[in-house]
């Protein structure tokens, strides 16, 4: 039956991505970036299933049953750092449109007037990505053979995912990741929801369910709880989250795309609600894991063992596995697609002066399958547990931050003061994580950005900013926000 | 940033800043569906309306 659904999950998958297709993806605007032609609604659910992986179902699930509620107030305060697409939201999309960016990297290579800034943004992305998209299959590895007691190996599961993340992005590049990631999106958030209404039920409505949890596992209502979620820990996973829209290329990215502002208010609302309801659906997992299996040796078995229960029928149980297989499919193929134009585009494009549109979407096709083979590849090292691996990718992505900010906001910004930012704090971020050092109890990502951030503004300061293309770019960005914030303020003193 | 904007960066600081010290302090000693549970239902569902009323106008 598992098998069954997968192929029946592939041949609809692949008839999407198929009818996705329109006109010639010659460009790296069009291959990329949909021509900036995507509408508010598939945005949404892309922008959802991008964001929302294998980490959340299984990864999420398992925090909440290892470290209790504090998972719930993690995953929140990464919701509400979505927030930060309503400010920085237009003003990507304005640059993107004014000045043809197709990556983030290539935005700030631009803005700080150096395209070394491009190159070097763009290879600490990869450096951090890679790590991520294989947390993602390990993430699919666990679930199919949790879920069929290894009759699905690990292996095996990895492979299908890494398959089928290249034939996603290769169909037709965005467009087939796009409309591939809404299908899933939307049937997930379906059938997700249906199996948490159904747990619920089975253990006796929602009063109930919180009662027995009270009763036996009252630390895991509260923080610090059992001690896994001390402040320190909280703070230390949740910064790197907060910033996610902005420091993650692949979701920022996705702020260039859409047609219009008013496509791009849709996609932010639709991604609210949607990541609202499908984190209480990971928290309701994690949490019935607990009730139900309180002995588990791996948290990161707590979705596989609640979609096997005897509450959730099997054939909808097979359903959301192969839902979540999906989801990890969704993520990986927009990083894949992200990296592979960060590197045609601003490692490759940037090295070679003759470097045309078309050599470089030539490269970008090449490599695809070579990150995705370094993915699987990493995946094979069976990570612990999954969310805490996806985390320190985050905590290195954060160290752009200071300079993507600056971008918009400080014309003494200076290319030195981004490359050392970004370099220096990444590799510190890289030494913590791989001696697993916590200095005074922080966590890498918390060093890497305070850390960044000094770096960022000392440099610059030390350095000669980009004068002329740094007060063209800012004044620019200001009139029309301040076009768009004008119109807001007349409509509400009417 | 204008000042429309500032207003409403700092009515959603304010709400960040309540989801990281509530569960922390006040409701430590709760452990119920009323306690950290709903507070950041409340302060996710917060921020959603924020979110939509901060953009209405976006594109028109």
């Amino acid at each position: 039956m598992v098998w069954w659904t997968i192929v029946i999950y592939i041949i609809i998958s692949l008839i999407i991505a198929f009818l996705s297709r329109s006109g010639k993806q010659t460009s790296m605007e069009s291959y990329f970036l949909g021509d900036r032609k995507l509408n508010g609604f598939v945005s949404a659910l892309s922008y959802s299933a991008t964001t929302y992986s294998a980490f959340m179902l299984v990864g999420l699930a398992g925090l909440t049953y290892k470290g209790g509620i504090g998972a719930y107030g993690f995953e929140i305060i990464y919701f509400m750092g979505v927030s930060l697409v309503a400010f920085f939201g237009p003003r990507f999309w304005l640059a993107g449109k004014k000045y043809g960016y197709v990556s983030p990297s290539e935005m700030l290579g631009d803005r700080y007037d150096n395209k070394k800034v491009a190159a070097v943004v763009s290879i600490f992305s990869c450096l951090f990505l890679i790590p991520y998209s294989a947390v993602q299959l390990a993430g699919v590895g666990y679930l199919l053979s949790g879920m069929t007691n290894n009759a699905i190996s690990f292996t095996t599961g990895v492979i299908i995912s890494t398959i089928l993340a290249i034939v996603f992005s290769y169909i037709a590049g965005i467009r087939s990741v796009a409309w591939t990631d809404s299908l899933q999106a939307l049937f997930m958030i379906i059938t997700a929801t249906i199996v948490v209404l159904l747990i619920i039920n089975g253990l006796g409505g929602f009063g109930q369910f919180f009662q027995t949890l009270a009763a036996k596992q009252p630390e895991s209502l509260t923080v610090p709880g059992n001690g896994f979620f001390s402040f320190l820990t909280f703070l230390g996973l949740t910064i790197p989250w907060f910033f996610f829209s902005l420091s993650n290329p692949q979701v920022s990215q996705r702020l260039f795309m859409p047609s219009s502002l008013k496509s791009l208010r849709t996609m932010l609302m639709g991604f609210l609600i949607f990541g609202f309801i499908y984190t209480i659906v990971s928290i309701v997992w994690g949490f019935s894991a607990s009730i139900m299996f309180p002995d588990l040796e791996n948290a990161d078995l707590a979705t596989p063992k609640v979609l096997s229960s005897d509450l959730v029928p099997p054939i909808l149980g097979v359903i959301v596995m192969v839902g979540i297989l999906a989801a990890a499919v969704s993520t990986i193929d927009s990083i894949l697609l992200t990296l592979s134009s960060l590197i045609a585009r601003d490692v490759y494009g940037n090295m070679k002066k003759e470097a045309s549109e078309r050599k470089q979407l030539q490269i970008g096709k090449i490599v695809i399958p070579v990150i995705a083979i370094l993915a699987f590849l990493f995946a094979q090292i069976n990570a612990n547990l999954i969310a805490v691996l996806s985390v320190a990718s985050s905590a290195g992505l954060l160290v752009a931050v200071p300079a993507i900010i600056g971008a918009f906001f400080w014309k003494r910004g200076t290319a030195a003061g981004v490359i050392t930012s970004v370099v220096v704090s990444g590799l510190v971020v890289i030494i913590l994580e791989f001696a697993k050092l916590k200095p005074f109890g922080l966590a890498s990502g918390l060093w890497g950005i305070a850390l960044s951030t000094i770096l960022f503004i000392f440099v610059s300061l030390m350095t000669k900013a980009p004068e002329k293309k740094a007060d063209e770019f800012i004044s620019y960005i200001r009139s029309e926000m301040k076009n768009t914030n004008g119109k807001n303020s007349r409509q509400i003193k009417a | 940033m204008d000042s429309r904007e500032i207003k409403w960066g700092l009515l959603i600081l304010f709400i960040v800043l309540l989801g990281y010290l509530l569960p922390y302090t006040v409701f430590t000693e709760t452990p119920h569906w009323y306690g950290s549970f709903l507070l950041w239902s409340l302060l996710a569902l917060a921020i959603i309306v924020i979110n939509y009323l901060f953009t209405r106008n976006w594109g028109e």
